[in-house]
């Protein structure tokens, strides 16, 4: 970077809130940063328009059931891609007001679909399933090109390299697989076990977020080191990898192990890593952190239980999808209209002038 | 010790004068075992009969939205979807297929509404009962099952807990009982040090030694309290015993499609073996799993717990059904409260007593059914509410043990089993 005081010059300044009830899993940009989606727990995928000064939620999409996780955009931006936890994956055309569904498949997977992506052209679209299913599909139709892959692992996370000819799998033990995109075939093994840990009965960990970086040299991988199961404690961790070789080159640990895990990533053009932790209730960071300094350059920790973060590089907009304060407790909780509530999400919304 | 006088009296109660007396009279009898506590007719029906327990407990709470009492695509109902069972109209989580396949054997509670949300108080309450407040410690389920039923004729010891980490035994489960009627626990179901008699002895020669023992024992019992010796002397017994059975401990008699079919995962591991205690007349075997405190990534945790109970679970179902021993087994699959419907930051659910759920199979509770609702959302009883008092009354219904015409005798006080002001579950007894 080419200032001394990087701090300041990448500082988020935040500049909006929209708050999503009930909670959202993620928010993530459109390729033109006009738009803003959010996929929560109530099976819908929440939109918002940013072209004005204040965010105008948009008609929902909805057709979904259980907890809409995964969705992601084309890189064109004309389309919407959404996926459920029972399987469903929905092809939206965003060029239409409202926003028009071109396809759907019920049972596209066995239960849970955990992440969506689309290759650089637009043309393949990949999900991956608690079924332990990795699926490469046409997304002028949503139906599989090949045979889908089996795994011996659950599938986490799922992301094509810039190149569009390989993608990355990440399992819930740590283990990332390159992959050829157009024969299915496993090119290189990356250990990434250091994100997971049998404890007791419980599979703890694995890979929580995924991605490449500009010209697909670097992979993040990122989760916790985890310390137990239960209520979940570990360090919030991004591993980098050589993507070529498959050779870990960086460990980044982000703080207690109360911050727990690293839940989203965006490699900067600048080189630096951005990234999001939440842990135990109340417990959450924004993070900036160059790979080689064994401390991160920025920090932000007053927003609780931070899920995703979305950079819109052109614009300088950053989305962070967080958990409100107070979210958690034993027993009752009951408000002064006697009714049991629920937490929400507050989606900040930042601008990165550098 | 604790002044006796100050503690309160039946008739204070509901317990009746005839049970005051008959076990008073059984007190001043003075014997060990069975006899003195309860009604003569009632142990010579459970003697008859030998009913057993397999209680299987999930430390931490394992949440009833990804178990019994599943919302799927509701406001808290979290991601999985919910699946038939083998009974018409009867729906589970998706994370217990092979638990759906045995609800005919099974009953589900999903309306239980107990106090306690912490674990330090919910623990002890739930396992204890929740009896009124008599100044005294109450028994674990599995001490009073130990002293209202016996061992049996195994020779067994009554009470064993097969558990993760280290084994001993457990003299506090008991409570006013005495000592004698604690755990035995077997850490990671591996039996006490120095089980086999040394290379050096004869069996003889250890008949020799023991008999010495028995007479040390007498004398040494004669200036004290019984209570403590005859745990110190239950404890040899019981040794002695499993001396005899080390058979319990060898995991390596297993069928191997058994193992396969258990799970070779811990809880896998420690149910095959709860299978082999039972078979072997254990009146009553705990299994217990720890870590089901999913405070945050409950949903993820759900995945990786939920199946590997419902694998162990189901499969000693099937073959305590398959057996026939579901005919005088009483199983019983909980935790001290259920988690709460609202998902906090860290994705996690925390305690809920409010509405939640267990599961039960076997003798004496009737086959496929529900009983209890819960609101469209998860969060309260609508229908049916109980608490684990209820639940202890019906727990020795099953056991053909009578619970309002049986006291414990705690040195001349007779105290109820269950909590007065509550009954059993008439809808959860076949």
């Amino acid at each position: 970077m080419d200032t001394p005081d990087p701090a300041k010059k990448f500082e988020p300044k935040e500049y909006g809130l929209v708050t999503a009830v009930p909670q959202v899993h993620a928010a993530r940009f459109h390729p033109q940063g006009t738009m803003l989606a959010a996929g929560g727990f109530d099976a819908r995928l929440r939109l918002w328009d940013l072209a004005g000064e204040e965010p105008v939620e948009l008609p929902s999409l909805a057709g979904h059931h259980g907890w809409v996780q995964a969705f992601t955009f084309s890189p064109d931006g004309s389309r919407i891609y959404s996926a459920d936890s029972w399987g469903q994956i929905r092809g939206w055309d965003l060029t239409n007001d409202p926003a028009k569904l071109i396809w759907n498949i019920d049972d596209a997977h066995d239960g849970w679909v955990r992440d969506l992506h689309v290759n650089a052209d637009g043309t393949h679209l990949l999900s991956c399933g608690r079924d332990r299913r990795i699926c490469v599909r046409d997304t002028s139709t949503g139906e599989c090109l090949f045979d889908p892959i089996l795994h011996t692992n659950e599938v986490f996370c799922v992301r094509y390299h810039p190149n569009g000819k390989t993608f990355a799998i990440g399992d819930d033990r740590g283990t990332v697989l390159i992959i050829d995109g157009a024969s299915g075939k496993t090119l290189r093994r990356i250990d990434a076990s250091a994100l997971y840990r049998a404890h007791r009965l419980q599979d703890v960990g694995g890979v929580r977020a995924l991605t490449f970086n500009a010209d697909g040299t670097t992979l993040a991988v990122g989760g916790t080191v985890p310390k137990n199961g239960g209520s979940v404690q570990g360090t919030p961790t991004v591993l980098l990898f050589d993507e070529a070789s498959g050779e870990q080159k960086h460990t980044l640990g982000f703080g207690a192990t109360t911050h727990c895990y690293v839940h989203d990533i965006h490699l900067h053009s600048s080189g630096f890593v951005m990234v999001v932790t939440s842990g135990t209730p109340g417990q959450g960071q924004i993070i900036f952190q160059r790979p080689e300094e064994d401390k991160p350059f920025f920090q932000h920790t007053k927003i609780p239980n931070c899920h995703s973060l979305s950079f819109h590089e052109p614009t300088g907009q950053l989305a962070v999808a967080a958990t409100n304060r107070g979210s958690n407790g034993n027993g009752r909780r009951i408000n002064k209209e006697g009714e049991y509530e629920g937490n929400n999400s507050p989606i900040h919304l930042f601008r990165i002038d550098a | 010790m604790m002044d006796q006088s100050a503690l309160c009296r039946p008739w204070e109660h509901t317990i009746s004068r005839r049970q005051f007396v008959a076990a008073g009279a059984a007190a001043t009898a003075g014997t060990l075992g069975l006899a003195p506590f309860l009604q003569t007719s009632i142990a010579e029906e459970v003697q008859k009969q030998h009913k057993q327990v397999l209680f299987i407990w999930l430390d931490g709470g394992m949440s009833q939205l990804e178990s019994w009492d599943p919302k799927p695509n509701s406001q808290f109902g979290g991601p999985f979807r919910a699946i038939a069972t083998s009974v018409p109209g009867i729906h589970i989580s998706e994370l217990l297929p092979r638990s759906a396949e045995q609800m005919h054997h099974l009953a589900i509670i999903r309306s239980l509404c107990t106090q306690d949300n912490s674990h330090s108080a919910g623990v002890a309450r739930i396992q204890r009962g929740d009896p009124k407040d008599r100044g005294v410690t109450y028994p674990y389920f599995g001490s009073a099952v130990a002293k209202l039923l016996g061992p049996g004729k195994s020779g067994l010891p009554p009470y064993v807990w097969i558990k993760p980490g280290s084994g001993g035994f457990m003299y506090k489960d008991a409570g006013f009982l005495g000592p004698k009627y604690g755990a035995l626990a077997f850490g990671d179901g591996q039996p006490p040090e120095n089980l086999t008699l040394h290379e050096s002895l004869t069996p003889s020669q250890d008949d020799v030694r023991n008999r010495l023992r028995e007479a040390a024992n007498q004398r040494y019992s004669n200036r004290r309290r019984k209570s403590v010796t005859e745990a110190n002397s239950y404890v040899y017994d019981m040794a002695r015993s499993l001396m005899k059975r080390q058979d319990l401990f060898d995991s390596t008699q297993f069928d191997a499609r058994d193992v396969q079919r258990y799970g070779t995962h811990e809880i896998g591991r420690h149910m095959l073996q709860a299978r082999l205690m039972l078979e072997a007349g254990v009146t009553f075997v705990k299994v217990n799993s720890y870590g089901w405190d999913t405070h945050g990534d409950n949903f993820n945790g759900h995945a990786s717990l939920v199946p590997k109970f419902d694998q162990a679970f189901a499969a000693i179902v099937a073959d305590l059904a398959d057996r026939g021993m579901l005919d005088n087994v009483l199983v019983i699959a909980m935790s001290e409260f259920g988690r709460t419907p609202r998902i906090n930051g860290h994705v996690g659910r925390d305690h809920w007593p409010e509405a939640w759920s267990l599961a039960m199979a076997g003798t004496g509770v009737k086959k496929g059914v529900v009983v209890g609702e819960t609101n469209d959302k998860g969060t309260f009883v609508k229908d049916g509410e109980f608490d684990i008092g209820h639940m202890f009354h019906t727990w020795f219904a099953a056991l053909d043990i009578d619970s309002r015409e049986t006291a414990y005798n705690n040195a001349g006080q007779p105290l109820p089993i269950a909590h007065d002001d509550m009954q059993a579950i008439k809808d959860l007894l076949s």
